[in-house]
């Protein structure tokens, strides 16, 4: 059963069933649009060459769902589109199978392309829906994190992490919220108030 | 599943998710209210010890599903109270 939020020219869902292409490009769909582009992400079988057994996905799905509405919203405004849909699939998603598709329609395709790729982008440093990845064996799970594909937080991990090297040592300042794969914070909210 | 049912009296919510849920090895539970939020992070580390450096000091919070900025000096007295569902929010990973 997919939780959403339809507002006006927005579409926005979780999932636990498997994504179809289809439904949601309908969903955007519009004799005012010329262009539909739909990206599809789907799960690799490795994380840095490494075998990736399965993945899955949990979320804090209201909290989720007000943040690719305010995404969808602010882009709908920004590249005047026609619609966006975006829906991502929670629970285990095998391998090579799409955990997340966005749909864009505008009446021309240029602004269709951009407004696709910049939702893309925004979800992955936003929406708070988390990827663990299952290496199998006696390594266990992953939490990844989108940050410039940082090799995320071991589970089992119990011994202490030595800081990171600096050019002038190790890194001890406390991190800062925006430069651990978080966006700034910004209080998103369903007014779509959060303009660049 | 994410939001858990309405704590007791006297309690507020706090949700775990990814690295901190498997840190904690639970997905929420009800802590004493009021509490400020300046004091969360230590309350956490007394229960969880380490979590604060290997898994808080990276993690955004919210309450009620609105961000609070835990660094910023404004936000210092805001003060957690009954009831109120507070959520600590891991760097994310969707797509």
């Amino acid at each position: 059963m997919a939780r959403e939020i339809v507002d006006q020219h927005c579409y926005v869902a979780l999932t636990d069933d498997p994504l179809d292409a289809k439904s949601i490009m309908d969903r955007v769909r519009s004799p005012k649009a010329g262009a539909i582009v739909l990206f599809a992400g789907t799960t690799r079988d490795n994380f840095g060459g490494k075998p990736v057994k399965e993945l899955q996905y949990t979320s804090y799905e209201p909290r989720a769902l007000q943040t690719m509405t305010a995404i969808c919203k602010s882009l709908l405004e920004k590249h005047s589109l026609t619609a966006i849909a975006m829906i991502h699939r929670l629970g285990v998603v095998p391998i090579g199978e799409e955990s997340i598709l966005i749909a864009v329609s505008s009446p021309h395709r240029q602004a269709a392309w951009r407004a696709g790729e910049e939702a893309l982008e925004e979800c992955k440093s936003k929406v708070e829906v988390w990827k663990k990845e299952e290496f199998g064996g006696e390594e266990g799970g992953i939490w990844r994190a989108n940050r410039d594909g940082a090799a995320g937080v071991r589970i089992d991990s119990g011994d202490k992490k030595e800081p990171a090297e600096g050019p002038h040592g190790p890194i001890l300042r406390p991190g800062r919220p925006g430069e651990k794969g978080h966006g700034p914070v910004v209080h998103l909210n369903t007014a779509g108030e959060n303009k660049p | 599943m994410s939001t858990a049912s309405k704590p007791p009296a006297g309690h507020f919510t706090i949700l775990y998710f990814a690295s901190a849920s498997s840190y904690t090895a639970r997905d929420s539970e009800n802590l004493p209210a009021p509490l400020p939020v300046s004091k969360l992070f230590e309350v956490l580390e007394v229960k969880y010890s380490g979590i604060k450096p290997k898994i808080l000091d990276s993690c955004l919070l919210t309450i009620n599903l609105e961000y609070v900025d835990v660094t910023d000096d404004s936000a210092s007295d805001v003060v957690i109270k009954e009831c109120d569902e507070v959520a600590i929010i891991p760097p994310v990973s969707s797509g």
